[in-house]
């Protein structure tokens, strides 16, 4: 059966105007969006490592930081055996109240209490479901893969963790690192006894948007004060 | 001359009892709720426990005040009347709860926050909980995953993609309009 040709004005400027549609909005829409997955997809892998180096020189930009904080953090050279709970002004959150440092592997920034927008924005955050160095329980602490904890995909096993605090300054030890599940619950243990130090940020590393693994990094504490007299 | 002792003593005591001191290490009156807190509630025979985050947190403001025994008594009362009301509702678990129960169970929450002149408030699902001070400081946070998204601002790919594609939208309507414009011209003449 044959196509009837338009043959009145108003059935010729309909079919025009549907061509045009097309011509004019779909296909540069289609079109686009196409480019668009197609070169996100190749150039990702070869352009991440510059939005990383771009980002970490955004960063230093003081004046980019929309959110301000309170720093408690005066250096101390406590790295005896132990220091009194009453010396120790305890951070509320958004505090910067540190310092954390693995040498060599690209890590150094402000340690604050608390994990959300200011703290991540500026520095890395122990998560105030856990505790401060020195308090003998889990030190959870995250960082952005793409500012401050980029390094930690240089850590290796052995390496020291410098955290320095108005009450004493703190060694770990890295003794594992592990690729999990952001839900995997078996990463960390935050009733433990025992003074251990998590650090961890989104992996793969240099990815942009959300991933749903982690790189964890656990160490064990080799050096500095204890905090005494806290349950009176 | 006795009257007056006894006054003045009588003010000491509830001077002492009320005011907060230095605020180092969780004294008596802390660990009393700490402990109560770690007892579990027997819902329908499954035993239910307080998030052990929540009570780190708890740990945490704690070792910023210095907790009354009054303060203490009142915190655990509300408590257990807290774990009295969901081992009463005949649930297995939070989550099974309706909306007005827990709300009622917030409520224990809020009145508790309230003793230590904190704000408790829900969060969308009503499971979990945000305290803050007076002045917005934020003490416990619990809106939130315990492990978080540290990757690239998760808003900056699709606000790329959804401005590249309005930039595109409009130069497409542009270029149609134009079309159309030099259509009706030609028809004219």
């Amino acid at each position: 059966m044959k196509k009837s040709k338009p043959n009145t004005r108003a059935q010729k400027r309909r079919k025009k105007f549907l061509k045009g549609l097309r011509r004019f909005l779909l296909m540069p829409v289609l079109t686009c969006l196409l480019l668009f997955v197609v070169v996100f997809g190749i150039t990702t892998p070869f352009l991440s490592d510059f939005f990383s180096i771009g980002s970490m020189f955004l960063q230093d930009n003081e004046s980019s930081y929309s959110r301000t904080y309170e720093n408690i953090f005066s250096p101390s050279d406590n790295s005896g055996d132990t220091v009194d709970a009453e010396d120790v002004d305890y951070p509320s959150i958004d505090k910067q109240f540190g310092t954390l440092e693995i040498k060599n592997r690209g890590v150094d920034a402000k340690l604050f209490f608390g994990d959300g927008y200011v703290p991540l924005r500026n520095g890395v955050g122990v998560y105030a479901g856990s505790f401060i160095p020195g308090y003998g329980k889990t030190i959870l602490v995250s960082g952005h893969n793409n500012t401050y904890f980029n390094g930690l995909k240089n850590v290796k096993t052995g390496d020291i963790v410098k955290i320095r605090t108005s009450y004493g300054n703190y060694e770990y030890q890295i003794n594992k690192t592990r690729i999990a599940d952001a839900n995997d619950k078996s990463t960390y243990d935050l009733g433990a006894n025992e003074e251990n130090l998590v650090m961890y940020t989104c992996y793969p590393f240099d990815e942009l948007g959300l991933t749903e693994q982690r790189f964890f990094v656990y160490a064990d504490k080799i050096s500095g004060p204890e905090i005494v007299g806290i349950y009176e | 001359m006795k009257k007056l002792c006894a006054v003045l003593l009588a003010v000491f005591i509830f001077l002492i009892s009320c005011c907060s001191a230095f605020a180092a290490g969780i004294n008596a009156a802390e660990q009393s709720v700490l402990s109560n807190m770690r007892s579990p509630a027997n819902m329908n025979g499954h035993k239910i426990f307080v998030p052990t985050a929540y009570i780190n947190q708890a740990e945490a403001h704690f070792n910023t005040i210095d907790m009354t025994q009054q303060q203490a008594d009142k915190i655990n009362a509300l408590i257990n009347a807290g774990r009295s009301f969901l081992e009463g509702t005949g649930k297995s678990n939070i989550k099974e709860l309706s909306p007005s129960e827990r709300r009622t169970l917030l409520s224990y929450a809020s009145q508790a926050a309230a003793v230590l002149k904190l704000t408790a408030v829900a969060g969308s699902d009503e499971t979990r909980i945000k305290i803050t001070t007076k002045d917005g400081t934020i003490i416990v946070d619990e809106s939130n995953n315990i492990i978080k998204t540290t990757g690239f601002s998760s808003l900056a790919v699709p606000i790329a993609a959804a401005s590249f594609i309005f930039v595109v939208l409009i130069l497409a309507a542009a270029g149609l309009i134009s079309l159309k414009k030099r259509e009706l011209e030609n028809e004219e003449i």
